[in-house]
């Protein structure tokens, strides 16, 4: 053939353009919803209840919550934009009858999404960082540099969660159960508002989501007080589950997409 | 090994598509060469749709071989689609976009440089004069005016083959007819077409040779003419269903008479035949006409005997 065939990584790319370009036509309603709620929470827990929790390790309440935050805007953005906003362009928009007629596979899709995913949160938890830093909760500041690179790791398994659901839901409602019994409890189980070290039956389930290793590297990073060790396990782990889910959604959604 | 410049542009030899039990296509053969335009004629369901996800690789067929430019779509579709335009069903434009920013993004998917995207979809929106709209977002263009754009976005990367799936569903007589011309110049070029339809006026004009699919399988094929000569060859008198008592007495044993609606029709070899059975009965038909592909095409996927699908 004549032309130059293209890469995979530059096709992943196309669909990174792509969603972007979307998003970025509605970007304060994009952005929004993911930033609102770490602030939100942060007046009404680290504001509101600091009084009442007093210390931990040291830390005021909001001090703890603050890594937290960067990860919540994480969990929500990779969720919502590859459970929903994939299900609707799959859905909805059709917008792959069309993209699969180019030179775009369904492996560049899936890769395009983790890609944006990534791309997209590691933004996002580098605005927060800032926010954070601003308002004096980050007791290392340099924690803001290492924000971006947890966060875009962190969105991986979790875009994977929600590539996973889009897969298998038989209707868009059903993304809500998928909230309710899987994404609520890694979060409120993760480590975010109160030490898992108190509770080893919730310590040791919380281990087996990616999640509570995301909220742990944040924490590390923001707090500092951490063996090698501990920081290449929660690494590995995470890295290990991207790969794992990954390749799952992948294959679940190569599925749905073709015949 | 691929090669754009041979004739064959598909070569498809038993091309079977199963899910589970059910052959949504069995043995499907096809030969399109350089320059051809064929017409994929049937009814929902019939694996027109199927036949065409096969040759893009979104389905992948459970049997048979198929190639597109000598490349086989499961194995080679990335090199395939880099020269294959295809107007799909559904239009899956992006809504909240301009006319602009939507051809620019499928002109990079499609490879093009942005210095060449931008003369290309200046030339395409002139050529489906669209050019007034280039700033429109899309939720704003009318149907006629979505389906040219999905031409425009079908042609960006200047395609050999062109796969129009049912272009001309639901559009006014106008574009429809604009569309048509579109297709021919694009014939002129020397490039090739494959197109699903179930308008068998479209058919008729685009195609020079016709495939009709029923229940996945081909139950007829060959040039319009061709097929009309030899299936229902003769002209049609289309009567109104209470003729119907008058007529059969005198209709000969090589007539053909079958409902259609509310109506009967007769199809004779002569057109004095049927001149020569309104004098005999007294009625005149609705409509005296030339045996045309639609009469083809009810015949062989035996829906001229009013069974349903």
């Amino acid at each position: 053939m004549t032309n130059k065939v293209p890469h995979t990584l530059e096709l992943a790319w196309c669909v990174v353009v792509r969603n972007w370009v979307v998003y970025r036509k509605d970007f304060l309603a994009n952005i929004s919803p993911t930033l609102a709620d770490p602030a939100l929470m942060l007046v009404a827990l680290g504001m509101g209840l600091s009084p009442f929790v007093g210390q931990i390790s040291g830390l005021s309440y909001a001090q703890y919550l603050a890594p937290g935050m960067v990860a919540t805007t994480v969990l929500f953005s990779s969720f919502f934009e590859s459970s929903y906003g994939f299900y609707v362009r799959m859905t909805y928009e059709s917008v792959f009858k069309a993209m699969l007629t180019t030179p775009i596979g369904v492996k560049e899709v899936v890769l395009g999404e983790f890609f944006w995913g990534a791309i997209r949160t590691a933004m996002m938890g580098g605005v927060v960082g800032l926010v954070l830093l601003v308002l004096g909760l980050l007791p290392r500041p340099q924690a803001v540099f290492f924000f971006p690179f947890i966060a875009g790791l962190l969105s991986i398994p979790l875009s994977a969660i929600g590539l996973l659901a889009s897969a298998l839901v038989r209707n868009i409602n059903q993304f809500q159960t998928v909230y309710s019994f899987l994404i609520a409890p890694i979060f409120y189980l993760s480590g975010i508002f109160f030490p898992l070290d108190g509770h080893p039956v919730i310590a040791t389930v919380a281990q087996i989501s990616p999640f509570t290793h995301g909220v742990r590297l944040l924490q590390i990073a923001t707090w500092g007080h951490a063996t090698t060790t501990e920081i290449l396990y929660h690494l590995g782990v995470l890295v290990v589950a991207s790969l794992v889910l990954g390749m799952w959604a992948n294959r679940r959604i190569c599925q749905k997409l073709t015949n | 090994m691929s090669d754009l410049s041979s004739t064959a542009i598909i070569r498809a030899r038993g091309v079977t598509k199963r899910f589970g039990d059910f052959a949504a296509l069995q043995d499907f053969d096809l030969e399109l060469n350089r320059g051809d335009c064929v017409g994929l004629l049937g009814p929902n369901g019939a694996g027109k749709s199927t036949l065409i996800g096969c040759l893009h690789g979104v389905v992948r067929r459970t049997a048979g071989t198929l190639e597109i430019f000598g490349l086989d779509p499961n194995t080679d579709a990335r090199r395939i689609k880099q020269h294959l335009g295809v107007v799909p069903q559904e239009n899956a434009l992006d809504e909240g976009l301009t006319v602009q920013e939507n051809m620019e993004l499928y002109a990079r998917f499609g490879g093009l440089t942005r210095a060449t995207a931008r003369t290309r979809i200046a030339e395409l929106l002139a050529h489906m004069s669209l050019e007034h709209k280039r700033a429109a977002t899309i939720k704003t263009l009318s149907g006629g005016m979505k389906r040219r754009l999905t031409f425009v976005r079908a042609l960006l990367a200047d395609p050999e083959l062109l796969i129009l799936d049912e272009p001309t569903t639901g559009l006014d007589p106008a574009v429809r007819h604009l569309l048509w011309e579109k297709v021919h110049a694009f014939r002129r070029s020397g490039r090739t077409v494959l197109v699903t339809t179930h308008y068998m006026h479209e058919a008729e004009i685009l195609c020079d040779r016709i495939v009709i699919l029923d229940r996945g399988a081909v139950v007829g094929r060959g040039a319009p003419r061709e097929l009309i000569a030899r299936e229902t060859p003769g002209f049609v008198g289309v009567f109104p269903n209470q003729a119907a008592k008058a007529l059969r007495p005198h209709l000969l044993p090589t007539w053909r008479d079958f409902p259609q609606g509310d109506h009967i029709c007769i199809r004779t070899p002569h057109l004095e035949d049927l001149l020569t059975l309104q004098k005999a009965v007294g009625t005149q038909a609705l409509q005296l006409r030339p045996a045309n592909l639609e009469d083809v095409y009810l015949k062989l996927t035996g829906r001229e005997l009013g069974h349903d699908e």
